[in-house]
């Protein structure tokens, strides 16, 4: 596998042109509606992944609200390039060893599925020809780009997509490496290391869908794909395994079509409506009464070859129903699926005399309410199906949740850049790069060396903290004394395990870790105690001591307790105990340590239990 | 490809056509290699713009030590820079039966597209270019396509209106049945006032259209502004100059004014025109056109044409410290002024002298208000009683871009001052209205 990957920070600056505040929000003041067409750009050729958008007419319906003004709404001219957001951009690329451009150029993207209201994204190159080390291994930076994000989708109803304008000019930088990854982990790992130098620069906005990666895979033989807009870094060796496999087998489905001289007529399309009964047909039927038609696709030579193959999961006929469904179809029907979904058998040996099909060839079904929507998507499936012959499309993909993804639209060529004239080019002079570079950040490796030296900490657990954001949070904690391993226990393992089943994101001041670790310290409750006092606070105990009092914790013993604990809990068990000697030990610790409940440490407990199971096995002990 | 250029690369680099491929290398062995195009006209000395095999145009700051090559043969120039058209020119007549319309090309945003060299927007040269940007326009029927001028609209002249007003009962003459007029919208309201005045009668509607977005932006409003001007033009029964835009932020609402009352009031909007003291006249919605005003019928007798203006007018914004000896030296040689006033119609009291002067010496001096909505009335203070007393004529509630065009008009018109000032008193065009109602009566 080749891979490369595209990671896109959101900046904590104002926004890249603009100057509204960058909060996501849920007030909406008021909304417009607007369409967008594909245009020519320098060289008037229109972009075929823009002509491929704009034909599905949609409307589109733009929300304003406090975090958009008319900048957003393509209603006045961009402002000039925000420079503190070109300064981060500048210090990431110098941190990557890129070069600097020596003046960067704002371009216009065409986009116009309806995400940037004036039809275009805003990027501009800044740096090119970086590098960096993940692992031993030297990965290549191909660019650092600056770019506006896009508008926040937030429903979809017939023709009509609606979007947030909160998100629209929230500045990005991106990272685009070489294609030199070679896994799904390798691609993980890149992608947590480049996280990790964004977030050295600490004006790097937080949170969920603050950082997303795109992905592009190839196999040998395949083609480049791009998954667009991965959230979790966790499931990127997900995605990438799922579409190496998906290209495998479509290279497989590729050579059997060619082995058996299959071909996609240039025109054989039947109207097939009057076939259709008008009840029991399910959505056929449903299409037909509404007075729309069905149209049928001959495809010679593809029969058996549109389902999965024998332990697969993909299969071609799922790739031409997304292509079916780029032409506004809900999707199709195809003769490997005889019956076809309620249509039975003979209805399909109908089409396929109607279609003078013979064993070897398959058909498609497509209905739709208005007959040039059918002719349209039965187009792209024919023109999808001429391209299972040739091996992989080029194609941007949208990742799904199963781990799957799904086609969005054709790869963007260079057509669809031409430069944005309202903004001037903004000169980058060596003087403000030496300035930048003499207060550059510390890097991460320098970073990840520093504190496993300084704090005496295993250095995995370092790389754990940073990956996770949480190295500054570590180092603010240690500052107040609090002791390293049991901070890092709190951020890597308690903090994690106690937030899990909370909806959201919610933060825990400092304060209040600083309060829980000193707390632990001075024995007020065992380490062992820190998940659920924390879940108590996360659940909105309003400080520390309700969150121990709720937990169960408020009446952590003295020693002498302990013992007595421990004296029950063995002379419930005084068979086990005589039977299995020392060895009653460790089911004995577990009944012990839930009776406890978090309020003493491990250690102490397991000390009071020795000295119950000795009492007890001692011979001849004095009468009490 | 040919051997690295020896010397400085900088001054064969200027010579090169755009579109040229080339590759240029530091003596650090930074490499660039992209072609050509051009430089913003703000950017930085020695710098030349190269695009990229990714599409993106960087900035490049040529060395003089830095080593130039250049590939042969270079791209087609129209290729990298060159309008070549999007798509077809679509067929120019001929579709169905339903009745032309004219479309009259003299510039502007609507008909621009970006200047690449110089970073603005540069008005379409060729007719093919902007049936490359619109080019289903005449999917309802036949528009012919009348280049007339290449102007921002800034640029635009009364000479201009008069030509435009000739071109215009030319197309009517020539059998169209309406006539759209893409003009930039700077200066779009002017235009329209002067055609209101100079085409007396018309047998169909001239629609002034505009676009505040180029239409090289997926975002314009001048696709969905031009279509539904076309409509107008094609069905209205309509016999006077209207203009249309955008009535709102959305693209799905479009307000038709009246020539004379409507002035752009917003930089940078879709909605920027409005009209003043009144509503607009009618709007599109969807594919249905209709008016809530009482409209003039179409002539009968085809398109009565009056092109004479006269160049000796002015409008000049009166504001406090403006010194009476800087307005007169002004007034110098002029037939007629138009002031802008404040509030009901004022200027300040030591501007007197020169005004009774002036107007004793045969000046026009037409008073009109900032406020723009709302009437001027000499008779509620003082120094509107004095300024009415020295011969100022005041303007109603017609705007002071209208009333400057209306006082051209006039002057042309009259042997002399007294027969200038009963024209201009006259209501040609609906400039003139003696009710304003409250907008939340409807």
């Amino acid at each position: 596998m080749k891979a490369g990957l595209e990671i896109h920070q959101q900046l904590a600056t104002g926004k890249l042109f603009c100057d509204c505040p960058t909060d996501l929000t849920d007030t909406v003041s008021g909304s417009v509606v607007r369409r967008l067409r594909a245009t020519g750009g320098e060289n008037h050729l229109v972009d075929r992944a823009a002509a491929f958008q704009a034909a599905r007419e949609l409307a589109f319906r733009y929300e304003a609200g406090p975090s958009s003004c008319l900048v957003e709404l393509d209603e006045e001219p961009p402002h000039p390039l925000n420079a503190e957001a070109l300064d981060l951009a500048l210090i990431v690329a110098l941190l990557l060893d890129a070069r600097p451009l020596d003046e960067v150029v704002v371009m216009r993207k065409i986009v116009v599925d309806g995400s940037n209201t004036a039809g275009f994204q805003r990027t501009a190159l800044v740096a090119v020809d970086g590098q960096l080390t993940v692992g031993g291994k030297r990965v290549s930076i191909a660019s650092v780009c600056l770019e506006e994000d896009a508008a926040r989708k937030v429903g979809e109803v017939d023709h009509e997509v609606r979007y947030r304008l909160d998100r629209l000019g929230i500045p990005l930088i991106e990272i685009v490496t070489g294609p030199e990854i070679t896994s799904g982990a390798e691609a993980r790992e890149v992608a947590a290391e480049i996280g990790a130098l964004l977030r050295a620069t600490q004006r790097v906005r937080r949170g969920i869908g603050t950082i997303r990666e795109d992905l592009n895979v190839s196999i040998p033989g395949g083609a480049r794909v791009e998954l667009k807009g991965i959230q979790e870094l966790r499931l990127l060796p997900r995605y990438a395994e799922s579409e190496e496999a998906r290209q495998r087998t479509l290279l497989a489905v590729r050579d059997q079509l060619v082995a058996r001289g299959a071909r996609v007529p240039d025109r054989r399309r039947v109207d097939v409506t009057a076939l259709i009964p008008g009840a029991g047909g399910g959505a056929l039927s449903e299409i037909v009464r509404r007075g729309g038609t069905v149209r049928a696709l001959a495809l010679f030579g593809f029969a058996g070859l549109l389902r999965s193959p024998e332990g697969e999961t993909e299969r071609l006929g799922r790739e031409l129903a997304d292509y079916a469904r780029a032409a506004g179809v809900r999707g199709l029907f195809h003769s490997d699926e005889v019956p076809l979904g309620p249509l039975d058998a003979a209805f399909a040996a109908r089409v396929r005399s109607e279609l003078a099909l013979g064993e070897a060839d398959a058909f498609v079904l497509v209905g739709a309410r208005d007959g040039a929507v059918a002719e349209r998507a039965l187009e792209l499936v024919r023109e999808r199906a001429a391209m299972a012959l040739e091996g992989i499309p080029h194609e941007t993909r949208d990742p799904l949740p199963d781990g799957r993804s799904r086609y969005s639209r054709p790869l963007p060529g260079r057509d669809r850049m031409y430069p944005e004239t309202d903004v001037p080019p903004v000169p980058v002079r060596p003087a403000h790069l030496e300035r930048l570079r003499a207060g550059l950040p510390e890097r991460p490796e320098v970073a990840r060396a520093r504190i496993a030296r300084q704090h005496r900490l295993p250095e995995p657990i370092v790389r754990q903290l940073q990956q996770a954001g949480d190295l500054e949070a570590f180092e603010a904690l240690a500052a107040r004394g609090r002791s390293a391993t049991g901070i890092a226990r709190l951020l890597t393992q308690d903090l994690p395990a106690a937030a899990a089943g909370e909806a959201g994101t919610i933060e825990l001041p400092l304060e209040t870790l600083d309060a829980v670790l000193a707390a632990v310290e001075a024995g007020r409750f065992a380490k062992e105690g820190i998940p659920p006092v924390l879940a108590q606070l996360l659940q909105g105990a309003h400080d520390l001591p309700e969150a121990v009092s709720r937990a169960g914790l408020a009446s952590a013993g003295a020693p002498a307790d302990l013992d007595t604990l421990a004296e029950s809990v063995v002379a419930r068990n005084e068979a086990m105990v005589r039977e299995r000697g020392a060895e009653a030990f460790s089911p004995l610790m577990g009944d012990l340590m839930r009776e406890v409940r978090g309020r003493r440490d491990g250690k102490e407990v397991a000390a009071a239990l020795r000295r119950a199971l000795d009492r007890h096995r001692a011979p001849t002990g004095p009468a009490t | 490809m040919s051997a690295p250029t020896e010397g400085d690369p900088w001054k064969r680099l200027r010579g090169l056509p755009m579109g040229q491929r080339i590759e240029l290398t530091a003596a650090d062995g930074r490499t660039w290699r992209g072609t050509i195009v051009p430089a913003h006209e703000l950017s930085g000395d020695r710098v030349i713009q190269v695009k990229l095999e990714s599409g993106y145009n960087v900035g490049v700051h040529v060395a003089p030590d830095d080593r130039l090559t250049v590939f042969d043969p270079p791209v087609p120039a129209s290729e990298a820079s060159g309008p070549a058209p999007a798509h077809p020119a679509p067929a120019r007549a001929g579709v169905g039966t339903a009745p032309a319309v004219a479309l009259l090309l003299t510039g502007g945003t609507i008909a621009s597209r970006v200047d690449y060299r110089t970073g603005g927007v540069r008005p379409v040269e060729e007719e093919s270019e902007i049936l490359s940007f619109y080019p289903d326009l005449d999917r309802d029927g036949p528009v012919r396509v009348v280049p007339v001028l290449d102007r921002l609209s800034e640029d635009i002249a009364p000479e201009d209106w008069q030509l435009l007003a000739r071109r215009i009962a030319s197309a009517f003459e020539e059998g169209a049945r309406g006539v759209v007029v893409a003009h930039g919208t700077d200066t779009l309201a002017y235009t329209a006032a002067a055609l209101s005045f100079l085409l007396e009668e018309l047998p169909g509607p001239v629609v002034l259209v505009g676009a505040q977005r180029s239409p090289d932006r997926p975002s314009s409003d001048g696709f969905t502004n031009l279509t539904a001007a076309v409509r107008v033009a094609r069905t209205a029964a309509v016999g006077e100059v209207l203009v249309l835009m955008h009535a709102g932020l959305s693209d799905d609402r479009f307000a038709i004014h009246r020539g004379t009352r409507v002035r752009k009031m917003h930089t940078s909007r879709r909605d920027a025109f409005r009209t003043l003291n009144g509503r607009p006249v009618g709007e599109v919605v969807g594919d249905t056109v209709t008016f809530q005003a009482e409209m003039r019928a179409p002539s009968g007798r085809g398109v009565r044409l009056d092109d004479r203006l006269d160049g000796g007018a002015a409008l000049l914004w009166f504001q406090p410290g403006l010194e009476p000896a800087r307005a007169e030296a002004f007034v110098k040689g002029l037939r007629g002024i138009v002031l802008a006033g404040t509030g009901l119609g004022h200027v300040a009291a030591v501007h007197l002298p020169w005004i009774r002067q002036a107007i004793s010496r045969g000046l026009v001096v037409i008073m009109t208000s900032q406020c723009l909505e709302g009437a001027v009335d000499p008779y509620v203070y003082a120094t509107g009683r004095e300024l009415l007393r020295a011969g100022v004529l005041y303007a109603g509630d017609m705007t002071p871009e209208t009333a400057y065009v209306k006082l051209l008009w006039a002057l042309a018109r009259a042997p002399d001052p007294a027969g200038a000032r009963a024209l201009f008193l006259e209501d040609r065009a609906g400039e003139i209205a003696t009710r304003r109602e409250y907008p939340g009566a409807a």
